[in-house]
């Protein structure tokens, strides 16, 4: 797995998408679109808007939801560009804040019409027997990433798949960084026992 | 039981994922971001500081304007009473135009001799 290049200096492992060295930083991106130059938006969405989707994607367990909040997230980094001041942010832990926020907003949503159906994982793709043993092992994962709590499932996903430093997680979660580290360390133990029974499904039993 | 390494295989595998954008997501996020562009171009109008306000970030905002208020102050404070190591530039005003010759550098007891 490559790491992504920090162009910004303050970037470190497990930020957005690669960029080369020579390439502006997120932030003068910004200031581009702001401007009115597409190619901006285009690069910003290159950059960003596939990590937005898969963060989302993992907290919520559901594509078309997923989607959406992608979606919403990037409009609202679109909109609040004329009035980014540089520097204060990052561009990056700025979108993760407003799209795990998103995904709160849905899962409330989802609590006030049904309490039984927040946590069952979304299985509604065809064949799954059929398909690669990663999807299944994903597949696996993701239906026991959505049996943790919310702010457990964030902050496993912040900090064990966009690899991100517990100071930062604590920024985006606007928690401490003890309360990341306990977070996160519940969170593997109960993916763990989750997936506890199903090495062989899964493909860990022939060592 | 799944361990820790399996479960951090899982993690990488899921990792290897994540920079996957549907096409058409990333068309629509696009397309947002157009609309957004061409709304604030044609609704928005280019807001200009006003003087002062230019002259003020000229200067540095409001902490080098403080700086230089304070600067002036101190220079005026110098010139009135300045410390000791310092001339006195009041007092050498005055000393100057003590000095000054009205006569010329005639002898006036020369010219009260002629008289007398």
């Amino acid at each position: 797995m490559t790491q992504p290049a920090d162009v910004s200096g303050n970037a470190p492992k497990g930020a957005f998408r690669n960029v080369s060295k020579d390439a502006p930083c997120d932030d003068a991106l910004l200031v581009l679109f702001a401007n009115g130059d597409a190619q901006a938006a285009r690069e910003l969405t290159a950059r960003l808007g596939p990590r937005t989707y898969a963060v989302a994607l993992r907290v919520l367990g559901n594509r078309a939801e997923a989607e959406d909040v992608a979606q919403e997230a990037m409009m609202r980094l679109w909109r609040v560009a004329p009035k980014w001041e540089q520097g204060r942010a990052k561009v990056s832990t700025w979108l993760y804040r407003v799209t795990l926020n998103l995904c709160l907003d849905i899962k409330r949503r989802q609590r006030a019409v049904d309490l039984d159906t927040v946590s069952e994982p979304e299985n509604g793709e065809p064949s799954v027997a059929d398909r690669l043993q990663d999807i299944t092992r994903m597949d696996a994962l993701q239906g026991a990433l959505m049996k943790l709590p919310d702010r457990q499932r964030q902050a496993v996903v912040l900090r064990h798949i966009e690899e991100l430093s517990n100071p930062e997680i604590a920024g985006i979660m606007d928690i401490s960084v003890e309360a990341v580290e306990s977070l996160t360390a519940r969170g593997k133990r109960a993916l763990t026992a989750a997936l506890s029974g199903r090495r062989a499904e899964l493909g860990y039993d022939d060592d | 039981m799944t361990d820790d390494m399996d479960l951090d295989q899982m993690f990488a595998t899921a990792r290897a994922e994540r920079d996957h954008l549907p096409d058409a997501l990333s068309a629509r996020m696009v397309a947002d971001a157009t609309r957004v562009q061409e709304d604030r171009a044609t609704t928005e109008p280019v807001v200009r500081p006003g003087i002062w306000a230019q002259l003020r970030m000229s200067l540095g905002g409001w902490t080098g304007m403080g700086g230089l208020a304070t600067a002036c102050a101190a220079g005026v404070w110098i010139g009135l009473a300045p410390p000791d190591f310092l001339p006195d530039p009041v007092g050498l005003v005055y000393q100057q135009e003590l000095d000054v010759d009205l006569l010329f550098g005639v002898d006036e007891t020369g010219i009260l001799t002629e008289d007398g």
